[in-house]
């Protein structure tokens, strides 16, 4: 009994003392930012990122409910996230669009470049439109035209469905007399010496280019945020110059279900280095708000060659795996070696007939992905699934590739690990969401049921009078038809699953009662 | 006592608060900056990279020679990138001298075509000798001092895609005297001519090199799949005493077979050296093939058998073990042989063993094997791959590929 009892893990309360809910509950944006134009910009080493979340623990790690939450368990509206498609239905268009406002380059006259990356793997360019606008262009591998700027666009547009803040991204295509050099632009040798940029090295970077069958390249052009860089921010901890960062990260819920996100899009590389912060104005105010960016390593790319297999299936380095690998002399073959890859440059290594969500791993520890709960699952399964077969598609589309096979594929396999998704999480919490009183009678959606999975069957329902103050809940027998003043609470079981329920919380006025909380429960199965 | 908040917006403004009176700029720790910096500002490039292309070289010697240093002197942006120099002198710790330059070419023809000249002088002053033939004792190792001096041109050209055929011809001044080694007896007072052909007086060659490439490796510098099969004709002439002119075929067969993924592989190399001369002419024994050590049969020690020619089968599993550490069964197998008619697979000598490879980027840049035999067993750390283009013994200049 105490073994088990031991393994029980409720969701508690979100907000600790005082009571449940204020009467502004649920809020569902921030409130306004404070001013956080003192923060400085601060680069962090992604070698030591990698060292330090190999071989430490940095961050919290207890098992909390996730914060930077409403009562409704959704993230506010804010410098982290949007509640998007989820809550109100986007449509095709506005799924490709994503978070495009501005558009692609001009083309009314030549690109001006004015910044060159020759060195290392990634070479790239910066250029300046004839509106004066701003762009990173980023290529594909010679090896595999046209994966990493598709993975990046249908990525981008994935991630900014499912709420969180990416760059506006374009797919272009140019030839070299496109492009002109701007005066006085310097490029860094292997040995970080600065000196002019010359019009042969444009010719240099484009030679380890592909072109398409017209002779063009293609890229990826992201129009430069409207702010001040201040670098990445990290998964674990707050930043210290930011007033309205409060958060832990490893609790936050957008970053703790990223994991799910991620793992559905085999975005590996999400870490610390991927990401961005930056000090953007919200009416006079300046705050920071946070990125998710360079997603050209997602899907089968790995941004300058294929996605290795081992891509989500393993930490680059852990302990155990390490020693079962070296005690059994390989031997013991690792889920994802088992995996088959289509020969497909376009798509590089991208599957989903041995992914598993439940296995699926970044390419080292993450502190928020490591605190991920059950619920924080189900949060972004619910979005995952919430995404169609047809929109699914819709966005694949916008990664422009030549080869309709690839296409067909990439969407497949996409609708596959989604569907993978929300069988796992949904079989860890009642499925239950989409919480509504409708003519004065509680009701909700089997998010299971509705979407092919299995429903969890009769859901057993039963009233409690909830005390705000001391969180006291009485159970009522009487049926709840003309809703007295107070708060209620719904505790809602399926005898199919009963180590789950789900609490639905109902603040009435005497006359219109409003959902005001939702806490999915669990009891981990025993161990 | 603080009151109470009565809204939400007001206990998180409260927190917001709470952090607004503790803010402080964000900073990263020492060991942090350090390696941000270390990247950044390209410290380690720097450094591999030296001042105005001046540099510290390590190892690269022989097997045998102890850990070597040296300055060198290495471009690859003269002429635009055009033109690539290497100028090296290293000395080991048990005194053996290394001096090597060369000047490529290598974008001629867009990359298709490359051409360099190549000029080198060892002086190895303690290499391992057995005695000749296959039936040499464990307990007859001697040594003797090598010496050579050469300088040559040379080319390629990649004809197709996974063909390449290349050419060079060079002269060659040959040396050998007593060996320093303590403990170990020189050569020259155990053997003599005609038994050991030139160890009574060295000569001067000509040396002209064709060789042929199938290559289609998938990745040259860290295969996983693919083959690369090598033939490659020298001829050497006496320009001294006409009595040590002899050819000598090369022979390099290695194929790949990955699975699951290529995170295991089977990785074969058969590898021959056969030499034959015109009636009237032998090889001298510093200019045959040697076989055992880290590159064939690690179960003896380098240099073990020695002879007019050699084969060895290598075979190793390889599974990889974390992203950047993979682990090696091996077998190894081979032999030395007087006349070219007994190239077959009997009287193998062979050993076995189990070795890592730490990897960056699909590039091993080290690998310890522990190789055993019935002559006992070795370790040999090396900072290379097993199957790096490497001829039979000291003699020899890097195969042309």
């Amino acid at each position: 009994m105490r073994r088990w009892l031991a393994v029980l893990v409720w969701a508690a309360g979100a907000f600790g003392a005082g009571p449940k809910f204020y009467d502004d509950d649920p809020l569902l944006e921030e409130p306004a930012p404070r001013d956080a134009s003192r923060a400085v910009r601060r680069k962090l080493s992604d070698y030591y990122d990698f060292f330090h979340h190999t071989f430490a623990t940095p961050g919290d790690r207890r098992a909390i409910p996730a914060l930077g939450v409403n009562t409704l368990g959704d993230p506010m509206d804010g410098a982290w996230y949007e509640r998007r498609h989820y809550w109100r239905r986007m449509s095709i268009e506005e799924l490709q669009r994503g978070p495009i406002r501005t558009g692609p380059p001009s083309r009314s006259a030549r690109w001006k470049v004015v910044g060159v990356k020759n060195e290392g793997v990634t070479p790239g360019f910066q250029i300046r439109d004839s509106a004066n606008r701003l762009y990173f262009v980023k290529f594909d591998p010679l090896c595999c035209a046209e994966m990493a700027t598709a993975a990046d666009q249908i990525a981008n547009k994935l991630l900014y469905a499912l709420g969180y803040h990416v760059p506006e991204n374009h797919i272009v295509y140019f030839t070299r007399d496109d492009l002109e050099l701007a005066p006085g632009v310097q490029i860094e040798d292997a040995l970080g010496r600065k000196r002019p940029v010359s019009s042969r090295d444009i010719s240099e970077i484009l030679l380890k280019v592909p072109r398409d069958s017209q002779g063009r390249y293609r890229a990826t052009a992201s129009l430069a945020l409207p702010g001040k860089p201040l670098g990445p921010y990290r998964y674990y901890g707050t930043r210290s110059d930011d007033p309205n960062d409060t958060v832990p990260h490893e609790h936050r819920r957008d970053l703790r279900a990223l994991h799910v996100a991620s793992a559905w899009i085999d975005h590996d590389d999400s870490r610390a280095i991927n990401t961005l912060d930056v000090l953007e104005d919200w009416k006079g105010v300046k705050y920071i708000k946070h990125y998710q960016l360079d997603l050209g390593s997602t899907l089968g790319s790995g941004s300058t060659k294929m996605n290795s297999a081992r891509s989500g299936g393993e930490y680059l380095f852990a302990w155990k795996p390490a020693a079962v690998q070296f005690f059994t002399l390989g031997l013991h073959v690792p889920w994802w070696a088992r995996a088959h890859f289509p020969n497909m440059p376009s798509v590089g290594r991208f599957e989903s007939k041995v992914f598993d969500p439940d296995k699926w791993a970044p390419e080292y520890p993450n502190p928020a992905f490591l605190n991920r709960l059950p619920d924080d699952e189900f949060w972004m399964a619910k979005q995952i699934v919430n995404i169609t077969d047809e929109e699914i598609r819709a966005i694949v589309r916008t990664g422009e590739l030549s080869d309709p096979k690839a296409e067909q594929y990439l969407a497949a396999c996409l609708i596959e690990r989604r569907d993978k998704i929300g069988r796992a999480a949904f079989a860890k919490v009642l499925p239950l969401d989409r919480f509504r009183i409708e003519g004065g009678v509680l009701r909700w959606s089997d998010l299971a049921q509705e979407h092919g999975y299995g429903g969890v069957g009769p859901v057993q329902l039963r009233w409690h009078r909830f005390d705000n103050a001391s969180g006291q809940a009485t159970p009522w027998d009487a049926a709840l038809r003309d809703w007295p003043r107070g708060y209620w609470m719904a505790e809602l079981s399926a005898s199919r699953r009963p180590s789950q329920r789900v609490r639905v919380y109902v603040r009435s006025d005497g006359a219109s009662p409003r959902i005001v909380g939702v806490e999915h429960q669990w009891r981990n199965p025993a161990p | 006592m603080p009151q109470e908040p009565a809204t939400r917006r007001e206990a998180i403004e409260r927190e917001r608060d709470r952090k607004s009176a503790e803010l402080k700029p964000e900073t990263v720790s020492r060991p942090e900056a350090f390696l941000r910096d270390l990247k950044d500002k390209k410290l380690l490039e720097r450094i591999s990279y030296g001042y105005n292309g001046l540099r510290a070289a390590m190892g690269n010697m022989a097997t045998g020679s102890g850990f070597a240093l040296g300055p060198e002197f290495h471009r690859e942006d003269l002429l635009g990138g055009n033109l690539t120099t290497r100028l090296t002198a290293l000395m080991s710790t048990r005194r053996w001298l290394k001096c090597e330059g060369e000047a490529t070419l290598p974008q001629l023809a867009g990359g298709n075509v490359v051409a360099g000249v190549h000029a080198l002088h060892r002086n190895y002053s303690s290499v391992d000798y057995y005695g000749p033939g296959p039936d040499s004792g464990r307990g007859g190792r001697s040594t003797y001092r090598f010496e050579d001096t050469r300088v040559s041109a040379g080319g390629g050209w990649r004809v197709l895609r996974f063909v390449r055929v290349g050419g060079r011809s060079g002269y060659v001044w040959t040396n050998v005297g007593p060996g320093d080694r303590k403990g170990a007896i020189s050569a020259d007072r155990l053997f003599a001519e005609p038994v050991l052909p030139g160890i009574e007086r060295q000569t001067n060659f000509t040396e002209n090199t064709a060789l042929l490439q199938f290559d289609w490796r998938d990745d040259p510098l860290g295969p996983k799949t693919g083959g690369n099969y090598v033939v490659q004709q020298t001829w050497y002439s006496d320009r001294v005493f006409g009595r040590y002119s002899f050819r000598r075929l090369d022979l390099d067969v290695q194929q790949y077979f990955g699975f699951f993924n290529k995170v295991r592989r089977f990785a074969f190399r058969a590898k021959a050296a056969l030499t034959d001369v015109d009636a009237g002419q032998s090889v001298p024994f510093y200019m045959q093939p040697t076989i055992g050590g880290a590159d064939d049969l690690r179960g003896f020690r380098a240099y073990r058998f020695s002879d007019r020619n050699a084969m060895s089968l290598t075979g190793e599993y390889r599974w990889e073990i974390f992203s950047g550490l993979d682990g090696a069964l091996f077998a190894d197998a081979g032999k030395v042989f007087p006349r070219r008619g007994q190239m077959n697979f009997a009287h193998l000598e062979s050993s076995v063993g189990f070795g890592l490879r730490a990897n960056a980027r699909n590039r091993t840049f080290l690998r310890v094997d522990v190789g055993f035999s019935h002559e006992g067993f070795a370790v040999f750390v090396k900072f290379n791959d097993i199957f790096q283009p490497r001829p039979f013994g000291v003699s020899q200049i890097p195969l042309g590929y």
